[in-house]
């Protein structure tokens, strides 16, 4: 009798129903007076079924109410703030990036530095970092994410650095300005940079300390302050981004 | 835009559960979980308008919160070494199981899948308990759809070698009691 050899990713994707009907069948027919077979089916099959078991109750846990709480606050602004420019259609600066005003720091951050501390620590707004020395391939990794990677994503930027890009909006002079973190171990800094002369201009640099991982919330409170005094549109949706970092080129 | 499909924001607030689980068997840690949880549901909210109604809302904010993970754990080994996941042990057994051998298998299965590499486990938590397609599980780990079959094979012929799960020569059904 012939036995046909099936490998594992096959055998894998038959035990998980996502192997094409042809070869299914092909495998159901082994099956029939294969037991090798069977028994190598048999790891696949079992092994979802431990792991289901074991992981998902898990989802029985009742969720913390703290998290809940915050959670559904978020949310609660969010849709909110959502109301508010549905409504007046006009750009309101509390709905900007329809970020939840404040509430992050309740819980990310109970003893979140306060703008006070933020301003301290970074010696208040840099207006453009022009003056500073450029570092070089730093700078054109920098510039080449933000010519071409879309908002929310991450790009590591050399061994300890983490770019990630927040938003993208035009102010109130009609410049493509883009918002974005440099994610580094122990701080973080927020930067609002606008294109002109083909290169992205670095309007606001703002460097905080990060705790527990996360970005206090009272810098993002006074990046919003930036974004209001350049009258900041609201952030461009996915297709109207590629198309101005397109144009920007 | 209408208000009959629920908003992003409404939808995370009913995905609670799912995220948190699958925070915790990425982190092995319910604190840290809880914080990454926030932390993606934050961005989720951010980024709201970047989700695709006619997409997996659950594959969406998995790839968030993966994200998010993945940035700690580079940070945290930048930072130098951890304790989280020493002092983590048999922090996702499931409370309340009844049969004690059903809990000993469970704890087996667990401490198992702790043992396996993150890459293997992410994948076998995305597929065997979210129950996401392999193209889904693709999408949430940026990875083609050939590298996930081939990690999750090995994931699960890793974990039937750590637990004696059949591993081709028996396949009694004492193996597996109360699985099913």
């Amino acid at each position: 009798m012939n036995i046909e050899h099936f490998d594992d990713e096959t055998l894998m994707a038959f035990a998980d129903g996502e192997l094409d009907d042809v070869t299914s069948l092909r495998v159901e027919a082994a099956l029939e007076h294969d037991e090798v077979l069977a028994a190598r089916l048999a790891v696949f099959l079992d092994t979802r079924l431990a792991v289901a078991s074991a992981v998902k109750p898990l989802i029985d846990e009742p969720v913390p109410e703290a998290l809940a709480a915050s959670v559904r606050r978020m949310a609660q602004d969010a849709e909110a703030s959502k109301a508010i420019t549905d409504e007046k259609n006009v750009l309101a600066f509390s709905a900007h990036k329809k970020r939840p005003q404040g509430e992050r720091s309740q819980w990310l951050m109970p003893i979140a530095a306060s703008i006070l501390a933020v301003v301290t620590g970074v010696g208040g707004f840099m207006a453009g970092r022009s003056g500073e020395q450029p570092r070089g391939a730093f700078e054109t990794a920098l510039s080449t994410a933000l010519d071409a990677q879309p908002s929310g994503s991450e790009v590591a930027l050399g061994n300890t650095e983490t770019l990630h890009i927040v938003a993208t909006f035009l102010d109130g002079r009609g410049d493509l300005c883009r918002e974005y973190d440099l994610r580094r171990a122990e701080e973080n800094t927020t930067t609002v940079a606008c294109r002109a002369n083909g290169a992205w201009v670095t309007r606001l640099a703002l460097t905080s300390p990060r705790v527990e991982g996360y970005v206090p919330a009272s810098s993002q409170d006074m990046v919003d302050a930036y974004l209001t005094s350049i009258d900041a549109g609201e952030p461009l949706a996915s297709d109207a981004e590629k198309n101005a970092l397109a144009k920007a080129e | 835009m209408t208000n009959e499909t629920p908003t992003v924001p409404q939808r995370l607030i009913a995905f609670l559960p799912n995220l948190r689980r699958f925070a915790i068997s990425l982190c092995h840690s319910r604190e840290l979980a809880d914080d990454l949880v926030q932390a993606a549901c934050e961005r989720a909210i951010i980024a709201a308008e970047s989700f695709a109604p006619d997409t997996r809302f659950d594959a969406w904010m998995f790839r968030i919160l993966r994200n998010l993970w993945i940035d700690h754990l580079r940070r945290v080994r930048t930072a130098g070494p951890q304790d989280e996941l020493e002092k983590a042990h048999d922090v996702s057994i499931p409370s309340g199981e009844a049969a004690a051998h059903a809990r000993m298998e469970l704890m087996e299965v667990t401490a198992a899948l702790q043992k396996l590499p993150d890459e293997q486990r992410e994948v076998l938590i995305l597929v065997c308990v979210e129950e996401l397609s392999y193209r889904d599980a693709a999408e949430v780990l940026s990875i083609p759809i050939g590298t996930v079959m081939s990690r999750l094979a090995r994931a699960r012929k890793n974990l039937a070698e750590l637990t004696g799960i059949s591993l081709g020569e028996k396949r009694s059904s004492d193996t597996k009691g109360g699985v099913a």
